[in-house]
């Protein structure tokens, strides 16, 4: 498969992702409440919300971790509920981890390699005997591992290739992070908060990153992320979500100023005070 | 070894505010390089076995291998070469399972018995079936291949432990079906019961007889090659990047694409039918199978080669297989070989408190134990009743050994009632507490403590451990399993692994 | 199949209510067994996620130290005390050497890998067994030692007191050691029972099993509550292990493993972590296992046991009482 490239018919016609009343409870606890949320091609969407509001647990819906309890989720169409997570992954969608869930003993290349897992084939017969067709799809894994650990500039290339992942410092292993999701080749990326944990000129890189993996990677990005000015620097579109609802969606500047938003981030008394 | 940035542009100009001073990832590079150099000799080694390509590597073992049939004699070879190879080529399956794939399989070794039975049914004059190898080979390493996959995509889903004991109940379940149920089949027991089934035939491939133990252990050379080559193979392609991944992080695999039920499966069927066709081998070449054969014994020893050789290396399953295949070899009681015996179990003491630095500790150390060793002896001797230091060491050997033991080590007469009959008992559960006292000290406490627990190493040893070997045998697995693990749980060639939360 | 499955039902026909009677409780003694050191499993497992092979050979050593009080006191013909402090030496060394065992155990097996891969410390768990096994083997020479127990408490070479009918039940006599055996299984249960969630060591121990990081940041040496979790897991496997040697009789080294192996498996059953389900479950693959013997045969019911608990497994691995486990992502 060649860089997923934008079509230009669909992008007005239909999303790339939908989610239509999306349920999911954990033991009594709803944590996705009817949600409704579509992302269409080509484009950068924000989910914003407090701690606990359910943003990761949508990441997991959408990836296959856990079933919703009801509702429709769909990529380009077709429907992803009940399928397993690997090949949710095929179809298209990849994710980062808010926890980093790097292959720590792999190298950072290997790690990249492996995900190319369901894009390729050459199954255990023809790597016993290492035919040549098993050797240019090895090249081929290769080089494209290479490729998308050239986005990050400097920072995951040259000898870094092969060191195990556990070597690397925290911004390099979300780097890595998201290296490792690119090279499923999907149509839509999912972060989950890519930018926790870095330092103001990191995070000024990731934002940059964004854009860029959009603009010159042409993925559809779906970012979780608490830092306001990486949201304000990088959304097309922000959703804010409280308790599983969907309480606000629009332009980031509507968004923030949204008193149902601030309300969920200081509490009640502030929106009334205010 | 990456020991410094290969390209030049890498390292950040100094003040650089985007690169944070602590935990800069170059740095920590440079620290495995640096904790990976070694000195003398050892690095000179490891360089180059680190250098040597896979291929030379393959070709030394095959080299080294088929000189033993030249140097050993039938019954030697038999014991140290067939059952060396026949275990490494065991080990080689098992590691598939848990090195690659991480998955704990404590069934392992019932594939390797139905591999065994398979060929006993179909090569014998048991039901009168006589065909050759090359039917039944395929036929074994498929029907073991079916019973992995029919257990595997049982207890695909479970989760590590519970996985771990259901592959133990199949075990226990294959040797109770081997052992007492013994199902009637044409008016024969199935499997023979405990009693097996034998004279079966040797392999057999197009109308050529293996029959000599020489035959046998070249056509093993061959396999063990190939299977190591094939499995070396793949785990460097595509499917072995998978199966590390899911050992990592089975979630994190799943997400990224990896069908990891498929791949769990695939390891088991994989592991099986290795483990099918060592059954075959093994059958011919014992010309009988006894449902003894398939117990948990077998299964700590191949344990004990995986781990001892680094779980997931291939080149050290095939030396852990060397290293535990003969110095088991050596401790079972058809092999009489007092003095190599006595030997090895000095030489390996010797040997791991050598490893202790700075050297001038290890001497001092043993010269501490030798001189404790005569005085406690001439001090039980001149205090106590002669019956006390007049025993004879019982793995004999030659004549001046014989006395030297006898002079250092505190040896009571045997007899069977007085004041010696727990003597032995004692001595054990002594020695237990002394290691694990040495282990829980710490610095020059820890170096006192060592010489009377060496000494009680060899008491125990001449005063119990020679009298049973076979048990020690299995004894030192066991103990070996656990050292390995709180000690260096990467074994000999392992890559350690690290974790960090 | 068919030829099986007529077997059994003639063989319930013929052994009618009493044999079924008979067989409910062997099923229950055994099963109390069962129960004691599924509670071990269950308890080392909840608290370090451990599965510890070791546990039935702990038993075993329970066993052989009773025996060995047993030896020392002048074997079950004429022992040099009566027959009740005799009993409750027995319990007590047994139970307080498999205590000190099972604390050692986890101080020099386990803990040094409290950080380490998760395989790891399960294999060191399958060495320290192994290594138990065959240093009992080494020690008993293999042989079997035999507690003798129907001559204990016996004057001039009579049988002793221990096998002598309470009461009966459909014909079928219930006898003192069976008492005996159930009897301080119950005790033993309730007392840890009140143990765990009546005192403060309880509630340590269960702190702990819920989030060991958590529990020792609040203030819990859980180094102390696993070793505590350890000495008591062990002390119930060593009565259980003089129990069986005054029920059962025959103690050799290999004894452990598939008493462990059923054991644990009562843990899985009843779900792991689960105290009383642990008690339940225990006493449930007795039943199974006395009914096997007893319908389809003595040299099938180690498989129809072992198939009944891996179709359990499979089909519900949380177990009877178990909730399910989440793994938050
Ligand atoms: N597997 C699970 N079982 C039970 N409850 C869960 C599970 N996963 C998430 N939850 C609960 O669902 C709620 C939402 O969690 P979620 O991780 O989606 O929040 P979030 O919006 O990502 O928060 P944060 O900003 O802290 O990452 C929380 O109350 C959490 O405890
Ligand atoms: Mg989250």
């Amino acid at each position: 498969m060649a860089e997923p490239q934008p079509s230009p018919e669909s992008t007005q016609t239909k999303p790339l992702l939908e989610l239509e009343g999306v349920w999911k409870s954990f033991g009594g606890l709803v944590v996705i409440d009817n949600l409704d949320l579509a992302v269409n091609e080509n484009e950068i969407v924000s989910v914003i919300g407090p701690n606990g509001a359910g943003k990761t647990t949508l990441f997991n819906l959408i990836t296959g971790i856990y079933p919703p309890d009801s509702g429709a989720i769909r990529l380009d169409g077709e429907s992803l509920v009940g399928l397993p997570p690997h090949k949710i992954a095929r179809r298209g969608a990849a994710r980062t981890f808010q926890t980093l869930r790097l292959f720590l003993n792999m190298t950072v290349i290997e790690n990249v390699m492996a995900s190319q897992y369901g894009q390729t084939k050459v199954g255990i017969a023809r790597a016993m005997l290492r035919t040549p067709g098993m050797r240019r799809e090895e090249r081929e894994i290769r080089a494209r591992a290479e490729e998308k650990l050239a986005f990050f500039g400097e920072r995951l290339m040259g000898y870094r290739w092969d060191q195990p992942a556990y070597s690397l410092s925290y911004a390099n292993r979300r780097r890595l992070e998201i290296a490792r999701a690119m090279a499923t080749e999907p149509r839509i990326l999912l972060l989950d908060e890519p930018a926790a944990g870095m330092n103001p000129s990191e995070t000024h890189e990731i934002t940059e990153l964004i854009g860029k993996l959009r603009d010159d990677g042409g993925y559809t990005i779906l970012v979780i992320e608490h830092d306001m000015h990486v949201v304000e620097g990088i959304s097309d579109r922000v959703v804010a979500l409280d308790h599983g609802v969907k309480i606000a969606e629009g332009t980031f500047e509507a968004v923030a100023t949204n008193p149902r938003v601030v309300e969920a981030y200081l509490g009640t008394s502030a929106a009334v005070t205010k | 070894m990456s020991e410094a940035p290969g390209t030049p542009g890498v390292t950040p100009p100094p003040g650089d505010p985007t690169e944070s001073r602590i935990g800069v990832d170059s740095w920590v590079a440079q620290a495995e390089g640096r904790r990976a150099r070694r000195r003398g000799p050892a690095r000179l080694l490891a360089r180059g076995w680190e250098w040597s390509p896979d291929p030379v590597k393959l070709l030394l073992f095959v080299g080294l291998a088929s000189t033993l049939p030249f140097w050993l004699n039938e019954g030697d070879l038999f014991n140290f070469g067939l059952f060396t190879l026949l275990y490494v080529a065991l080990a080689l399956g098992l590691n598939v399972v848990v090195g690659f794939a991480g998955l704990l399989d404590l069934g392992y070794v019932a594939f390797f018995g139905i591999g065994a039975y398979t060929y006993a049914l179909l090569s014998s004059s048991h039901y009168g079936i006589h065909w050759p190898a090359e039917a039944t080979i395929p036929i074994s390493m498929a029907v073991a291949a079916l019973a992995g996959l029919i257990l595997g995509s049982a207890s695909r889903r479970l989760l590590g432990d519970y996985l771990a004991i259901v592959t133990l109940f199949f075990l226990q379940a294959f040797a109770a079906f081997t052992n007492t149920a013994n199902p009637t089949v044409h008016g024969v027991g199935l499997t023979g019961g405990p009693n097996g089934i034998a004279n079966l035939d040797p392999l057999t491939f197009f109308g050529y007889k293996l029959n000599s133990t020489k035959q046998q252990y070249f056509f093993l050379v061959i396999v063990v090659a190939v299977v190591a080559a094939a499995l070396h193979f793949i785990n460097q392609s595509r499917t072995g990047r998978a199966f590390r991944a899911l050992r990592e992080d089975p979630l994190a695999a799943e997400v990224m694409s990896i069908p990891v039920n498929r791949l769990k499966l695939l390891a088991f069927v994989l592991g099986a039918a290795i483990a099918g066709l060592c059954g075959t081998i093994f059958a011919a070449s014992f010309t009988a199978v006894t449902a003894g054969s398939f117990g948990v014994p077998l299964l700590i020893l191949l344990y004990a080669i995986i781990i001892l050789g680094g779980l997931g290396s291939i080149a050290g399953v095939i030396l852990g297989g060397f290293v535990i295949n003969i110095s088991s070899q050596f401790l079972a009681p058809q092999n009489d070989h007092p003095d190599v015996k006595r030997w090895l179990f000095y030489g390996t003491i010797v040997l791991i408190v050598a490893l202790m630095k700075p050297w001038y500790r290890a001497v001092l150390v043993l010269a501490a134990t030798i001189a404790f060793g005569y005085a406690v002896h001439a001090i039980v001797s001149a205090t106590t009743v002669a019956t006390w230091t007049t025993g004879a060491p019982v793995a004999a050997g030659s004549r001046s050994i014989r006395d030297g033991i006898q002079g250092w080590v505190v040896m009571p007469h045997a007899t069977a009632t007085g004041p010696h009959v727990n003597f032995n008992t004692c001595l054990y559960i002594g020695l237990v507490v002394a290691a694990v006292t040495v282990r829980s000290l710490s610095g020059w406490w820890r170096l006192a403590a060592l010489v009377p627990t060496l000494y009680l190493t060899a008491m125990v040893w001449e005063n119990i451990l020679a009298q049973n070997p076979s048990v020690t045998a299995l004894i030192l697995f066991g103990a070996m399993l656990i050292a390995l693990m709180t000690v260096r749980p990467q074994g000999l060639l392992g890559t350690a692994r690290v974790e960090i939360v | 199949m068919h030829l099986l499955l007529f077997n059994i039902i003639d063989q319930i026909r013929s052994l009618g209510w009493g044999g079924a009677f008979e067989l409910l409780r062997n099923g229950i003694v055994l099963g109390s067994l069962y129960s004691l050191i599924a509670l071990g499993y269950t308890m080392i497992y909840g608290i370090l996620k451990l599965l510890n092979f070791a546990h039935g050979d702990v038993y075993m050593v329970g066993a052989f130290l009773g025996f060995g009080v047993l030896t020392a006191f002048g074997g079950a013909l004429n022992p040099g005390i009566g027959l009740v402090p005799l009993i409750i030496i027995m319990f007590a060394v047994a139970m307080l050497g498999s205590g000190v065992l099972g604390v050692g155990i986890e101080r020099f097996a386990y803990r040094p890998l409290r950080n380490a891969p998760r395989i790891a410390p399960l294999i060191a768990a399958l060495g320290v067994s192994f290594f138990l096994e065959n240093s009992a083997q080494l020690m008993t020479n293999g042989f079997q030692y035999n507690y003798d127990a129907f001559q204990l408490g016996g004057k001039n070479g009579n049988f002793g007191p221990l096998f002598d009918p309470v009461f009966t039940v459909a014909g079928n006599p219930v006898t003192v050691v069976q008492v005996l055996v159930v009897g301080s299984a119950v005790t033993l249960m309730a007392a840890l029972i009140f143990l765990v969630s009546r005192t403060r060591l309880g509630k340590a121990m269960r702190a702990t099993a819920f989030d060991q990081e958590a529990a020792s940041m609040m203030g819990i040496d859980t180094d102390r509550v696993i070793s505590s979790t350890f000495f008591i897991a062990s002390v119930l496997a060593g009565a259980a292990g003089v129990m069986y040697g005054l029920y059962i009789g025959t103690t050799f080294y290999f004894m452990g493993f598939l008493a462990g192996l059923k054991a644990f498996t009562a843990a899985v059953v009843g779900g792991i972590g689960s105290i009383v389900g642990a008690m339940v479950a225990g006493v449930l693959v007795g039943l199974i296992e006395s009914y096997a013997i007893g319908y389809v045969g003595g040299q099938w019911s180690d498989i129809v046991v072992f198939g009944i608990l891996i179709l359990f497994m499979i089909v519900r691995p949380t177990g009877l009482f178990g909730a399910q486990a989440i793994q938050k992502v």
